[in-house]
């Protein structure tokens, strides 16, 4: 996930929790840091608790590796009249939350398979 | 939108903490995303302290230094650097900068350097009465010690006391004093250290050594008396003989004797603060100098005398 010139999710596999949950954070909507983080604690029940530096340090890669890019600087009219930067999804980002999805999702098929996950029933 | 100023005071005090954190990160890191990082940490805080929940405060400050260390030293040197490289990268970390200078200042500094504050004026003309003068501990073997050194020592006298003045003789050497002029070794010496106040001159004072008149301690006699040939004081072995720079109004050598090597401290380095106060209130910390010191701290503090640097001045040798 450091280069940009291996554009294939499966390089980037398996991504961290932070940076799983920050592109799940920014599916379809462009989020500033703030918003990452309290989406990112709703995610996980507030399990998962983002700090500022964890943050930004998730995002500097996945800026670096092409999965985000930044958006405009604007305002959040629901916090204050400060300008935020605003980060949005990339194609690439986009498959490879799916891809790690996926993964999880095959993983904990196998859990199951062994009887080793009993809850998560819909 | 709203905009409204934080009703909790300590919000924006940790929000300026945070930014004085973030010189742990890297410098780009800082430029590229330092005020964001402020951002979401101001937000982070007033969604906490909206909460009013004490323990959901203790939380978030714990994950706060938490996430500070763990990704400043990760910003600084990478995943997964070597033991050596994150070695070297954790003694380069500001926080462990700022961990072993406190650590000196609390434990090492009794050992290694002691503060002073200048009482009396007999060194004046170097150093003033109210200079505040670090001095090093580490020269009590005395191995090292030149003429023309400042050193600080055990008033023989008194050992509760601790004095200040330069070394004129070493073991060996032989002195006198011949109408304010220092003679050593037979040769005049050019002080540029020294100050003359009196315009009269002294017969015992100046003229050195010379009969002892009444007011000379015993110590001072037992010098004139063991160890005075032809004319000239010889300084004997383990000793040192000092006089203050004010030579006029100096308390010293020529009046309770020589400095035995055990009696020696160390060597004033710097001065560290120079505060323009009469004498008797340096001493302790009364409540009048208290006082004085919250209401004129910048208008009586000498600002031209502070960090300065003390160095050792030879004085030149004139031949006869």
């Amino acid at each position: 996930m450091y280069m940009n010139n291996h554009p294939s999710p499966q390089d980037l596999l398996p991504l961290t929790p932070p940076v799983f949950h920050i592109l799940l954070a920014l599916a379809g909507e462009e989020r500033h840091g703030y918003g990452i983080m309290q989406d990112v604690a709703r995610q996980t029940n507030d399990a998962l608790q983002l700090g500022p530096g964890t943050l930004y340090g998730c995002l500097k890669r996945m800026l670096a590796a092409g999965l985000i890019e930044e958006s405009e600087e604007r305002p959040d009219p629901a916090l204050d009249d400060q300008r935020r930067r605003y980060y949005r999804m990339k194609p690439l980002g986009e498959r490879t939350v799916r891809a790690e999805a996926q993964r999880i999702a095959a993983a904990l098929a196998a859990a199951k398979s062994k009887r080793m996950f009993a809850g998560g029933k819909a | 939108m709203k905009s409204e100023p934080d009703q909790f005071r300590w919000v924006g005090l940790l929000c300026r903490v945070y930014a004085i954190a973030l010189w742990a990160y890297p410098r780009a890191f800082r430029a590229q995303f330092g005020g964001e990082m402020q951002q979401v940490f101001r937000e982070r805080c007033r969604a906490v302290a909206r909460a009013h929940d004490l323990a959901n405060l203790f939380r978030f400050l714990a994950l706060s230094v938490k996430d500070w260390l763990t990704t400043s030293f990760r910003e600084r040197f990478g995943h997964n650097a070597g033991i050596k490289a994150s070695l070297s990268a954790v003694a380069r970390h500001p926080a462990t900068i700022w961990m072993l200078a406190i650590f000196i200042c609390f434990f090492a500094s009794t050992t290694m350097v002691r503060a002073y504050v200048i009482s009396a004026g007999s060194m004046e003309g170097t150093l003033r009465v109210g200079d505040h003068v670090l001095a090093d501990r580490l020269h009590s073997k005395a191995r090292d010690i030149q003429r023309g050194d400042m050193i600080t020592f055990l008033y023989p006298e008194d050992t509760g006391q601790t004095y200040v003045k330069r070394v004129i003789g070493l073991p060996g050497d032989r002195i006198r004093l011949s109408g304010k002029q220092v003679i050593r070794n037979g040769h005049r010496l050019e002080e540029p250290y020294a100050q003359h106040v009196a315009s009269s001159t002294d017969p015992y004072r100046d003229n050195f050594p010379v009969e002892a008149p009444s007011y000379i301690s015993a110590r001072g006699r037992e010098m004139l008396a063991r160890h005075v040939k032809n004319g000239e004081a010889i300084v004997p072995s383990d000793s040192f003989f000092v006089l203050g720079d004010n030579r006029d109004i100096s308390s010293d050598s020529r009046y309770w004797g020589f400095v035995p090597r055990e009696n020696v401290i160390g060597k004033p380095l710097i001065v560290f603060w120079s505060y323009d106060a009469p004498t008797d209130e340096l001493v302790g910390w009364n409540r009048t100098y208290l006082a004085d010191l919250a209401q004129h701290f910048f208008t009586k503090t000498r600002w031209a005398r502070t960090l300065l640097v003390l160095r050792s001045q030879p004085a030149q040798e004139i031949q006869p």
